[in-house]
């Protein structure tokens, strides 16, 4: 269960790195453009003339902040879509519209309820009135979209993400009567995801607003516990982000009373960044109020110290391979978040892979502030802490007012112990964070080497099925698109000439057809399950190793010669029954070895199995023995009962003919016991090896008993 | 090279049995014995493909021996033919 948790948040993870590398450039453009374009700013400083309203300079930063902000004010729906992505096993595309479709009906529909029990002309008024009445939280509503519903940040997107790719894997496949079919398949899962979502929607109207009401009610503890109450909000303000249910947080200290109310230059202001704008608005004030700034001066150690350090310790501790390509992500998202306090990029990397890093963070964000605080730290922010902030508003403004050395002095020693605690958390705890996950099916590029590690692992997938139908095409090179309708697998291929329909119908196929370039190969309606896994193979590395069948491409070759005592490999038994040696059936040419090594079974059941992977090389025309060579070239008789030849096939069934592939455990042969029994005839059945004479050494299993499939003949060492 | 026909007298023809038997005869002659039935070629020595042939009673086959001592071995074979099948 842990394991699952684990690989899910894991697969989350990976799904955000699409759209966190966006993130620094959009965080680059917000930051810069809106902190230039900040007008109590650009008064405090007098830039107004060169860089206020109505010239040049503010008009490019202006678009800029609001392209950045875009990006930022539609992360929900930007992870949503991703998680979507980054979850569906196949048809991504799909869950991609169905994730988007359900985003906006899901907040369509909560904004519909807040209307219905709000009342008033607008969703707005209708928020306010359940603020009034106490069902809402302050500030916990904001427009999504365009439509005016409850902030749920992130995680209202993952919430979808996770939903619709839940949705989309369950039903993508999904076969309809006939009547409905055009809504079956891939085109169900929007309407099922939309479906679901209204229901999510109006479920939210009734959960989402305890959180945010819970959260209001800390901020009554931050502000009657001193230093305490510091650190309880540094570290609520970090963990509320994933939640987008910061703002509740945060927004009353810096926008209302609950942050201060001070008179500055003759006018009563509340709210700590209200304060702060003001008091570096006038030049009186001597040094800013701490009381103030304690709600933000936090964020700047950490920010341009302490992710850093993370973000070096990530860097390090990713494979060698990948130092590269998770090297260039780490730094842009490091820098976005030093330059500009932005720190989604780089807190993304690690939140859904390794929740505890995230915790820990969370903690140290806490204490940031409430040293800040004790070391009477006053360095105001526009909304947040970077380089460029902390120049404005810390160094510009003189030591004096701000004490902001002591930021640079935390900072210091933040930036070693997150290097050093994130370096030892991930090695020790082996946290997957970027460039430490283990490869899967999402890093397509594998290497040779890696095709080769799989190949000497055997048939990792097992999928033989897929590997008969990939060999029976003419090879992966060969297949140009795979499609299937009701019955068939529908496959294009570049050359039809490579095209093997022997194996394509060992691969368990009713039939085949060729035309042109199209082969259609007819399994009937559990083809969509075939097509499935004949995807998974083609992406597999497995897949890429043209010799995945070489068991099957020339047994004959591999057989012959003589004294082969290289070769180990194992016989299954194709019975189940009572194990009995070849002396003990009191048959002169069996039991004498004249025709080889080998076991005899006393079988309770008339199903023979094939016992290796290999090739048909007999079918005795009266059917009571079966000759088979497995890929290692060895040679079997099963020879059902004794003096069976007599029978003249009666109560024999083959279902396999000669020169036929067979894979272990399909049934090649039935026997009807009972009927050779009351003919007069033993139904022991010798397994002979009859080249017995090219193996040095061969082990029978040592057992009173056996069942089909079980180990029966060991051959070499 | 000698070669001789026979024609099968065993009723249910050359099954495994016998195969195994001409197999094991085989073996013992220094000569290589190779059955010949309808166009198809088998190694005397390799039950499965002498099993493989089909051969009913009173069907006719080639016997092909060569080798060293062929004349001497092939008299073995018919030998063997004539007692067994």
């Amino acid at each position: 269960m842990k394991d699952k948790v684990f690989g899910v948040l894991q697969r989350i993870g990976r799904s955000f790195m699409l759209p966190i590398a966006l993130l620094p450039v959009a965080g680059l453009l917000l930051g810069l453009g809106s902190s230039f374009t900040n007008e109590t700013m650009l008064s405090a400083y007098g830039l107004s003339g060169i860089m206020g309203r109505g010239t040049v300079i503010n008009a490019v930063l202006s678009v800029m902040s609001a392209a950045g902000s875009s990006v930022f004010n539609n992360l929900p729906l930007i992870f949503a879509i991703g998680v979507a992505i980054g979850m569906a096993k196949r048809e991504k595309d799909v869950a991609a519209l169905a994730a988007a479709i359900a985003f906006i009906i899901m907040h369509s529909s909560l904004s519909a309820m807040l209307l219905i029990n709000g009342g008033g002309e607008s969703v707005e008024e209708a928020c306010e009135n359940l603020i009034a009445s106490g069902h809402l939280a302050a500030n916990s509503y904001g427009e999504v979209l365009g439509i005016v519903s409850l902030d749920m940040g992130v995680f209202g997107g993952i919430i979808v993400g996770l939903g619709t790719a839940a949705l989309h894997n369950r039903f993508y496949k999904i076969e309809l009567p006939q009547v409905l079919s055009f809504f079956g398949g891939t085109r169900f899962v929007p309407i099922i995801s939309s479906l679901c979502f209204v229901i999510v929607g109006i479920l939210m109207y009734f959960i989402w607003p305890f959180a945010g009401l819970a959260i209001a009610k800390v901020g009554d503890l931050v502000l009657k516990s001193g230093y305490i109450g510091t650190f309880i909000y540094g570290f609520m303000e970090r963990f509320l982000i994933p939640f987008g249910l910061h703002h509740v947080f945060y927004l009353p200290f810096w926008q209302t009373a609950l942050g201060g109310t001070m008179e500055v230059a003759g006018t009563m202001v509340s709210g700590a960044q209200n304060i702060f704008f003001a008091q570096l608005a006038d030049p009186t004030v001597e040094q800013f109020a701490v009381s103030a700034t304690r709600f933000m001066s936090g964020k700047f150690p950490l920010m341009i110290f302490g992710l850093p350090g993370a973000a070096l310790a990530m860097y390090q501790c990713a494979k060698p391979e990948k130092k590269q390509a998770v090297g260039a992500l780490l730094l842009s998202a490091a820098l976005t978040s030093m330059v500009t306090g932005i720190t989604e990029p780089l807190e993304f990397t690690f939140l859904f892979v390794a929740p505890l890093l995230y915790g820990i963070h969370c903690i140290f964000a806490g204490l940031a502030y409430m040293f800040m605080h004790i070391f009477n730290v006053g360095v105001g922010m526009t909304f947040s802490g970077g380089i460029i902030d902390l120049v404005l508003f810390g160094v510009l403004p003189g030591l004096r007012k701000t004490n902001w050395l002591c930021i640079i002095a935390v900072g210091a020693v933040y930036f070693v112990v997150y290097w050093l605690l994130f370096s030892y958390l991930i090695k020790k705890l082996n946290l997957m964070t970027p460039g430490r996950e283990e490869d899967t099916d999402e890093v397509k590029l594998y290497t040779r080497s890696d095709v080769n590690e799989k190949k000497g692992k055997g048939s990792p997938s097992g999928d033989v099925t897929s590997a008969l139908i990939v060999k029976g095409l003419g090879g992966k090179s060969n297949i140009s698109d795979v499609d299937c309708c009701a019955t068939r697998l529908r496959i294009t291929v570049f050359d039809p000439s490579l095209v093997d329909e022997a194996s394509l119908k060992s691969s368990g196929a009713s039939g085949v057809i060729k035309k042109g370039d199209g082969v259609q190969v007819v399994y009937g309606p559990k083809v969509s399950v075939i097509k499935s896994k004949l995807q998974d193979f083609l992406e597999s590395p497995e897949s890429e190793s043209s010799d995945f069948l070489s068991v099957n491409n020339n047994p004959s070759e591999t057989a012959s010669s003589a004294k082969n005592s290289a070769v180990s490999c194992d016989i299954f038994s194709p019975l189940s029954g009572k194990l009995l040696s070849l002396d003990e059936i009191a048959d002169g040419v069996f039991s004498e070895g004249m025709l080889g090594e080998g076991a005899a079974i006393e079988p309770s059941d008339g199903k023979v199995y094939a016992p290796f992977d290999g090739e048909v090389s007999l079918v005795y025309d009266t059917k009571h023995a079966i000759g088979l060579k497995s890929k290692d070239g060895v040679e079997l008789l099963i020879h059902f009962g004794l003096d069976t030849v007599e029978l003249k096939g009666r109560h024999f069934k083959t279902k396999v003919s000669h020169g036929q592939k067979i894979k272990k455990g399909s049934v090649i042969m039935e026997a009807d016991i009972e009927a050779i029994k009351k003919a007069g005839y033993k139904t022991v059945t010798p397994v002979i090896i009859t080249n017995t004479d090219d193996y040095k050494k061969i082990t029978i299993a040592d057992s009173k008993t056996i069942s089909a499939g079980q180990k029966l003949i060991h051959i070499g060492d | 090279m000698v070669s001789f026909k026979y024609k099968i007298k065993d009723k249910v023809g050359i099954h495994a049995r016998p195969a195994g038997a001409l197999a094991k005869e085989a073996k013992e002659i220094s000569s290589k014995v190779t059955l010949k039935f309808k166009g198809k070629e088998a190694d005397a020595e390799r039950l499965i493909s002498v099993m493989g042939l089909g051969v009913k009673s009173g069907d006719e086959i080639e016997v092909i021996v060569e080798g060293q001592e062929e004349k001497h071995d092939s008299e073995k074979i018919e030998e063997f033919f004539k007692n067994n099948l």
